[in-house]
């Protein structure tokens, strides 16, 4: 009973990770059409960005406050100077988004030093019940991603944004028709993807420490979930990132971690192939 | 002219990018230390250094490249070997074996050094021995601690085994710890190799090993394995998985409780470079073994002497640090001056013949000796 319940909260947990990783992802990809490559190296920027902070003497949740804010904004001038020129050809996007993300991979490589660096948790230690002991911060990181999983929903279906954003996607010449500017729409749903992935990688850190390739591990990972999920829709591949988050954490319970990390993929890909749509097809919210 | 010029053609397009493509290659991680004196009769030593000066284990490499520069420095400074200047090549194995396939052979065919030291992992080990030893015809050695099994005519390793890890600690580990293990380790050929031989050391001591498990190198997420530590009240934890999974693995065995229900970590290849990775709270108490840790520079004063030269050279993060090779690197050179000096004359028979049976007074973490059995210095 004890090691079902510690079952059932570390896959929910990492299950919670992954969704917050592909949470931005899904935004740009789903609302854009852009594929961005650099997502991983965003949630990198947030993850560094919180060790900045906390190795000036800052509290680290200043820092984990600071770090969507903070890409949020470099993602926005990332957008008008650089993305922008790639809405006409989506295949050259990746590529151009995989060169940035090299870009910023490898200045942060430098700027660390190629080291492992350890960020402690605001909340630390672990909550006790009776003889299980589950980690407070994995609970907060749920916790968070419950919420801004809401709050994006209510985002994007609710406000008159989030209107505005899926009128432009839908179709942008009768949005510009209708008075939207469309390429600030564009700008802010990017900027908004990239402080989510910053707020991710904020979250993250103290879980997994600040390296260089931090992002890169999840970036196929949030890839796979977006296909899995479907492209179009806000809901598509948060689901998609529920589903592969925890298969990823649930398989190494039952089998070699060396077998399950493959099979993950291949059962994405059988998926795939017989449901390409995905499991929410469909545009809208 | 401008004509041509402003005409980009397929084949300028493709000259130029070959251009490109050659100076990125060779210019980039690829430099000579060449030494403030130059012997005219014979012209100068060489002695490559191919380490990991980018990449993931770069702190690594880049501690072993430090260690190079001060050792030559030092017997530059003192008249050189064989009244003869040294110069270091130094070219980047970037942790990734087929860019330093490339880039050690450049050391053996374009600056034809009579020496390549380096390489971290037993991967990149395997990866670059053929291409120096057989093909290249030079003396390799290889710093870093390492699985065994290593015979390799004209490789010699300068770092500990799992013998040598093990004989002493995994006696300790059941006495101080428990009888009940766990071994979880990175799918790749040295946590297979030295899991084997611990396994036989501990079930030889009267301990248990509950399992041995291997993970991909890229996972972060250990709930499962962690389950499994707790569940089966394992005594301690013998680690091999190395970054960026070890971080996360201490962490969640300490969130999980481990080391409050008395648990003890080990991991044979933790050094004062690894520190970073974890938190004090979350690794306390952790055993590991290796030729040489700064703490004994209190009780030994040529460590100390060393240590506080690198300090000074190389002040910063990168520590001199045995599990990042950098004591292997120092004997290494320090076995192979030995060597020349004996054998008086740089090529590769000869030193290979006196190699065999170097010795030096003293190094960090007590002086080395050959293992004739393996290679192996001690």
């Amino acid at each position: 009973m004890a090691s079902t319940f510690v079952a059932v909260f570390e896959i929910a947990s990492f299950g919670a990770i992954i969704v917050l990783v592909v949470l931005g992802l899904g935004i740009i990809a789903s609302m854009m059409g852009i594929f961005n490559f650099a997502q991983g190296e965003f949630v990198l920027l947030g993850a560094y960005v919180t060790y900045l902070a906390y190795a000036h003497g800052a509290p680290v949740w200043a820092g984990m406050v600071a770090a969507p804010l903070a890409v949020g904004a470099f993602g926005f001038v990332l957008e008008a100077l650089i993305i922008r020129r790639f809405y006409a050809a989506p295949i050259v996007a990746m590529l151009g988004t995989y060169a940035l993300g090299l870009i910023i991979r490898e200045s942060v490589r430098g700027l660390i030093g190629g080291f492992y660096l350890t960020v402690p948790e605001p909340i630390g230690g672990s909550i006790d019940l009776g003889s299980v002991h589950i980690s407070a911060w994995r609970f907060t990181i749920i916790l968070i991603t419950l919420l801004v999983m809401g709050g994006c929903y209510l985002l994007l279906a609710r406000t008159s944004f989030g209107l505005r954003v899926r009128a432009t996607l839908e179709n942008p010449a009768l949005a510009r028709a209708s008075g939207i500017s469309t390429p600030l729409i564009y700008g802010a749903t990017f900027a908004f993807g990239a402080a989510l992935a910053g707020l991710a990688g904020a979250l993250i850190v103290p879980v997994f420490s600040l390296f260089a390739d931090l992002g890169i591990r999840f970036l196929i990972q949030g890839f796979v979930a977006v296909m899995v999920g479907g492209v179009g829709s806000f809901i598509g591949p948060v689901a998609g990132a529920g589903v592969i988050g925890t298969l990823s954490a649930a398989l190494p319970w039952v089998m070699s971690p060396v077998v399950a990390d493959v099979l993950v993929f291949v059962l994405a890909i059988v998926f795939i192939k017989f449901r390409p749509q995905g499991l929410i097809a469909g545009k809208g919210v | 002219m401008s004509i041509e010029r402003t005409n980009l053609t397929r084949r300028r397009f493709m000259s130029n990018f070959a251009f490109a493509t050659g100076a990125i290659a060779t210019g980039v991680g690829s430099w000579v230390v060449r030494p403030d004196w130059a012997n005219a009769l014979e012209g100068p030593i060489k002695v490559g250094i191919a380490t990991d000066l980018t990449g993931p284990i770069a702190f690594a490499g880049v501690a072993d490249a430090n260690v190079a520069k001060m050792v030559i420095k030092e017997i530059n400074d003192n008249g050189g070997l064989l009244g003869r200047p040294i110069e270091l090549y130094f070219e980047d194995t970037a942790s990734n074996e087929s860019i330093a396939v490339g880039n050690v052979r450049k050391l053996i065919q374009r600056d034809k050094v009579d020496l390549v030291l380096g390489g971290v992992t037993s991967s990149m080990r395997n990866a670059i021995k053929d291409p120096i030893v057989a093909r290249g015809k030079t003396l390799y050695i290889y710093p870093e601690l390492y699985e065994g099994r290593e015979c390799t005519p004209y490789l010699f390793c300068t770092g500990p085994t799992p013998a040598q890890q093990c004989d002493d600690l995994i006696p300790w580990l059941i006495k101080n710890g428990g009888k009940k293990f766990a071994l979880p380790g990175s799918n790749y050929i040295y946590p297979h190799t030295i899991n084997v031989y611990a396994r036989k050391l501990i079930e030889a001591y009267g301990g248990e090993v509950v399992f041995d498990e291997y993970y991909p190198l890229d996972q972060v997420d250990f709930s499962a394995t962690v389950n499994r530590i707790i569940s089966n009240k394992v005594d301690v934890v013998f680690n091999t998985i190395i970054p960026p999974g070890v971080g996360p693995l201490f962490k969640q065995l300490s969130e999980a409780g481990f080391l409050k229900n008395g648990g003890r970590l080990a991991c044979v290849w933790a050094d004062e470079n690894l520190l970073n990775i974890s938190q004090p709270h979350e690794i306390e108490g952790m055993a590991s073994c290796l030729d040489y840790f700064r703490a004994v520079t209190a009780s030994d004063p040529v460590s100390a002497k060393i240590q506080a030269t690198y300090d000074r050279s190389f002040p910063g993060k990168i520590l001199f640090a045995a599990g990042s090779a950098a004591t292997g690197t120092w004997r290494g050179l320090k076995l192979w001056e030995a060597a020349v000096k004996e054998a008086g004359k740089v090529d590769r028979e000869s030193v290979a013949a006196t190699l065999d049976h170097a010795r030096i007074a003293e190094g960090p973490g007590g002086p080395p000796r050959w293992c004739r059995a393996s290679v192996t210095a001690r």
